[in-house]
């Protein structure tokens, strides 16, 4: 019996270890701040990887570790639910391409999984997840993040609040 | 395979020959065709004819076809011109400037010109290779989403020289924008993106498509105004490398149509009718996509591979229209017939008509020679990209494009080209209609010497003078190991660069040839506003005197034009395109450089906040390209040390209007006229100096004029200088301190020699006005004297650099 099951969805969240300096995430913060978010104290980015196919837990282990993960800089876990973040104000905004736009990195990186030998997965999406540190509201921040981080015409997006 | 979405259900025959015109016309702007009613009617009569109703399929490719993006009605068609009292009708906007000029200079050197997807153009020693250039707009896409517009726009560029005869290898990139203000303030309509946003996505878009693909992006420029917040332009350049062999593509009869490259999607349906509309708040927007840059490299891998083995005859790329325009393009003077249902798709639900029409990016179409076909396929495969059989062409002189033999179109080609009825627009320029400013030109004395230093201060820290490093630092222009004179220059490496110089040897293999290429650009929408005729010809000026500045040899020189203005239909924005191209004929062959290439991009207008038409200044961009006979004897542009000479060559006049002098002091004056036969002379002078190795640094005399260009080159060298602004030769012989040092006259460089070297330089300048006006000294200074003798302006460098390097990094931060 095989314990593969066609089309299982998988979340990969790949990020700078926290040592590191986030050079895109200053970015961003730079870009919150100047939209009006006046209350926004950090921004750490991380890639997300929507991976779809017949692989198993540990074909994914192995393609994140392999391919998607920098061992030296970042760090990467396979998400099974919403992630939980620690402490007030905090937020996190994640934004994808819609699903009728053409995702080049996601397409890489399935060729690429087929390439190391593991299932080919029949669908890989790309996106972004932003840790935001600061005190807004959700309206507030969808607004902003419309301004910035997220183009409704190619990103689908979404907010959410963090909490213990 | 995936459904993308519920597909649309009006695939099938349409009523087409039955409907009201006013019906027509609703359908028509229901389904995206930016046809015209005199359009519609032409095919209406055209399928009378026939005797049927036309299929979706075939008003597409006959609505793509003719699109402004296309067929460039405009410039095509004929105009009835007035300027004042002088009426007259010019057939062909296009072939009675662009074109004329070109044909009349008929240079040896220019192997294809107009015909192909891209200029070309003969290079290097032994006459065994060639450069194909092309620089187009990517203006709407960029508009509604920055990032995947820009990728999109240095995408197809990049395609159009890999499908430019038998294909050239790219070895540089270009990109100029015209953006408003990141710090704009006002009010913008809705679905209207920021400014700010506009210009990160922009520079992004460019970056990670060219840094990926493995193209060094070393050229280029921002413009900075305020009309453009509605209409960005961006405007995007490859250059090429070929085997003179492969310049001739020809199409046999019998050929296979092939495509490869990436699947066919539901990307950017309508692209071409989409640009050839004015952008409202709902703008199509299947028109926008993310572009593959890696799929676009196998297929430029691959692509180069198969040329060098001679496997197939002729290429195009996919651009708007996709392969609706590429077959049709290709079987233009023979025939094709295509079956759809060889072509790869993403998804399964797409109407015939989208896989015929689709803008899916990263794709060519070759025709192959039967015998070829199986090696062609095995070649593209190995390198991971698609690679089909659409169909072949034929004799028959007709375009028959069916699924799975069921019919998507069935059109003559003599119809499809050449069928469109021809509009005449009407173009009326009137000039001095606008009120006067005051005349620039304020006497100094003694009492305001910080004035002429504060006005420096703050041209450098203006926005369309200002350090582009935020940018070019973004971009890799060192990949091919080829960029000789680099985009930032000086001991610190952040000086203003004139123009690029690339020796492409990794791409020919020719290491013995020193033989590079310079490209350079000139812009200036702000000379435009007083007269677009004048602007047409500053600009070939300026991207001459960029490349003269370097080492390049002009006299060998070839230009490119993109024209982007507001509607056509609006005759007073038309007689001011029709001035641009007639500055353009008249500096083509004033200069002697003939165009090679070009593009257009009208319609560049849209309702702001308040419902009013918000139409861009009308813009042109010349792109100027010249071979550069030896890469060791290129000029940078920062002095070299102090206690040498220097010397301004031309003639300074009081020439300010829309100088930066007249935006900084609201004040202004005649726009800047430069007169070729005097510039080419003392260009040639000059160049003449380069090649001996008497000049140590060069630099041209653009916005802010002599102060600005002083202040650049010396703080790049950390070298000051003294000016004596009595010795520069003016016209009239007395003009205030502050025009005879913001001045914008064109056709001026600033050389700097070694004393030793005055008289030899003197001798090489015999006949052109040159003064020596001052050297460079160690003081890290700047110190000008005024006519009478009195310091008018002595600002330290670090103040100058700082001013200068502030501004983007504060606006961005």
């Amino acid at each position: 019996m095989s314990l593969i099951a066609t089309g299982t969805t998988y979340l990969v969240e790949v990020r700078l270890r926290p040592e590191f300096t986030d050079a895109a995430g200053l970015a961003a913060l730079a870009q919150l701040q100047h939209a009006g978010f006046a209350g926004v104290r950090a921004v750490r980015i991380s890639t997300l990887y929507e991976i779809c196919g017949p692989l198993n837990q540990s074909h994914v282990q192995q393609a994140s570790k392999e391919l998607l993960n920098d061992g030296v800089t970042q760090e990467f876990k396979v998400l099974s639910g919403p992630p939980v973040l620690d402490g007030m104000n905090h937020w996190r905004v994640e934004v994808w391409l819609k699903n009728t736009m053409t995702d080049p990195v996601g397409e890489s990186v399935r060729r690429a999984i087929a390439e190391l030998g593991l299932p080919e997965p029949e669908r890989v999406r790309c996106g972004s997840a932003y840790r935001i540190l600061g005190r807004t509201t959700k309206n507030i921040l969808e607004r902003i993040v419309l301004r910035t981080l997220a183009n409704p015409v190619v990103h689908s997006f979404t907010v959410t609040e963090a909490y213990d | 395979m995936t459904e993308c979405r519920a597909a649309p259900s009006d695939g099938g025959a349409l009523r087409f020959t039955v409907l009201p015109p006013k019906e027509l016309k609703e359908l028509g702007d229901k389904l995206g065709w930016s046809l015209n009613s005199a359009e519609l009617e032409a095919i209406r009569s055209y399928f009378k004819k026939v005797g049927r109703e036309p299929t979706r399929g075939e008003v597409e490719t006959i609505a793509q076809t003719w699109s402004e993006h296309c067929k460039h009605k405009t410039f095509n068609g004929p105009i009835r011109y007035s300027d004042g009292k002088k009426t007259q009708l010019i057939r062909s906007l296009f072939a009675e400037t662009i074109v004329k000029a070109t044909q009349g200079l008929s240079k040896p050197w220019c192997l294809s010109v107009f015909k192909d997807n891209a200029g070309i153009v003969s290079f290097g020693k032994g006459g065994r290779w060639a450069l194909a250039v092309k620089v187009e707009t990517h203006n709407h896409p960029c508009a509604v989403e920055p990032y995947g517009g820009a990728e999109t726009g240095i995408g197809g560029v990049i395609r159009d020289v890999l499908g430019a005869g038998l294909g050239a290898k790219p070895v540089l990139n270009t990109d100029t924008f015209c953006l408003a203000r990141p710090d704009y303030a006002g009010a913008l309509p809705e679905g209207a993106l920021h400014p700010v946003r506009t210009l990160r996505g922009v520079v992004a878009g460019v970056r990670d498509y060219g840094n990926r693909m493995g193209i060094p992006t070393a050229g280029g420029g921002l413009w900075f105004d305020d009309d453009y917040r509605l209409n960005p332009l961006v405007f995007c350049g490859t250059v090429g490398v070929l085997p003179t062999w492969a310049v001739r593509k020809e199409v046999k009869p019998g050929d296979l149509i092939v495509a490869v490259g990436g699947p066919t999607g539901r990307d950017g349906l309508h692209g071409a009718t989409f640009s050839s509309a004015t952008l409202e708040g709902e703008s199509d927007r299947t028109a926008v996509q993310i572009g593959h840059p890696l799929n676009e490299k196998r297929v430029l891998d691959a692509m180069m591979i198969a040329r060098d083995r001679k496997l197939y005859r002729a290429v195009t790329d996919c651009g708007a229209g996709g392969f609706s325009s590429a077959i049709g393009e290709l079987a233009k003077d023979c025939g094709a017939r295509v079956e759809l249902s060889g072509a790869p798709v993403k998804c399964s639900d797409l109407e015939p008509w989208e896989i015929w029409l689709s803008e899916a990016q990263e794709r060519m179409v070759l025709a192959v020679p039967r015998k070829s076909y199986a090696e062609l396929e095995k070649l593209f495969h190995a390198e991971g990209t698609g690679c089909s059989i659409l169909g072949e062409f034929t004799d028959s002189g007709r375009l028959v494009v069916t699924l799975k033999g069921a019919p998507v179109a069935d059109l003559d080609m003599g119809f499809l080209h050449d069928g469109m009825p021809k509009v005449e627009r009407r173009a009326v320029w009137t000039n001095g209609s606008k009120p006067k400013p005051r005349p620039c030109g304020r006497k100094s004395g003694a009492a305001d010497r910080g004035r002429l230093g504060s006005i420096l201060i703050r041209m450098l820290g203006h926005l369309n003078v200002c350090s582009r490093e935020w940018v070019i630092r973004q971009y890799d222009y060192e990949v091919q190991a080829g960029t000789v004179i680099k985009p930032l220059q000086g001991l610190r490496h952040d000086g203003p660069g004139d123009a690029c110089v690339i020796w492409p040897a990794a791409a020919t293999g020719e290491w013995e040839d020193l033989s590079g290429f310079s490209v350079g650009h000139g812009l200036n929408p702000s000379y435009g506003r007083l007269d677009p005729y004048w602007m047409a010809m500053c600009c070939a000026d300026e991207a001459l005197r960029n490349l003269l500045c370097v080492g390049a040899d002009i006299s060998k020189a070839v230009f490119l034009d993109n024209f982007c203005w507001a509607s056509p239909e609006v005759p007073e924005q038309l007689g001011g395109l029709v001035r641009a191209a007639l500055g353009c004929h008249d500096a083509a062959k004033g200069y002697s450089v003939p165009f090679i290439s070009g593009k257009d991009s009208l319609y560049n207008q849209s309702r702001d906040e308040k419902g009013r038409d918000l139409a861009i200044p009308g813009t042109v961009l010349i792109t100027a390209m010249a071979p550069v006979q030896d890469i060791t004897r290129s000029v940078t542009m920062d002095f070299k040390g102090p206690g040498n000479s220097l010397f301004l060559v031309g003639v300074t006049k009081d020439e300010t209007g829309g100088s930066l002098l007249s935006q900084m002091e609201s004040c202004g004056g005649e726009v800047p006229k430069p007169d070729p036969k005097a510039a080419i002379k003392a260009f040639k002078a000059v160049a003449g100096a380069i090649s001996k190795k008497l000049v140590l640094s060069a630099h041209d005399l653009s916005e802010g004029g002599l102060g600005v260009a002083v202040a650049e080159m010396a703080f790049s060298g950390e070298s000051g200088a003294t000016i004596e602004l009595d010795q520069v030769l003016t016209s009239p012989a007395m003009l205030p301190d502050e025009t005879t040092l913001f001045s914008e006259s064109p056709s001026r460089v600033l050389l700097e020699v070694s004393p030793k070297d005055d008289v030899a330089l003197m001798r090489a300048l015999k006949g052109v006005p040159a003064r020596r006006i001052g050297s460079t000294t160690a003081n890290p200074l700047i110190k000008v004297s005024g006519f009478d003798g009195s310091i008018v302006l002595e600002t330290l460098l670090v103040d100058l650099k700082t001013a200068w390097q502030k501004t983007l990094p504060e606006l961005l931060k």
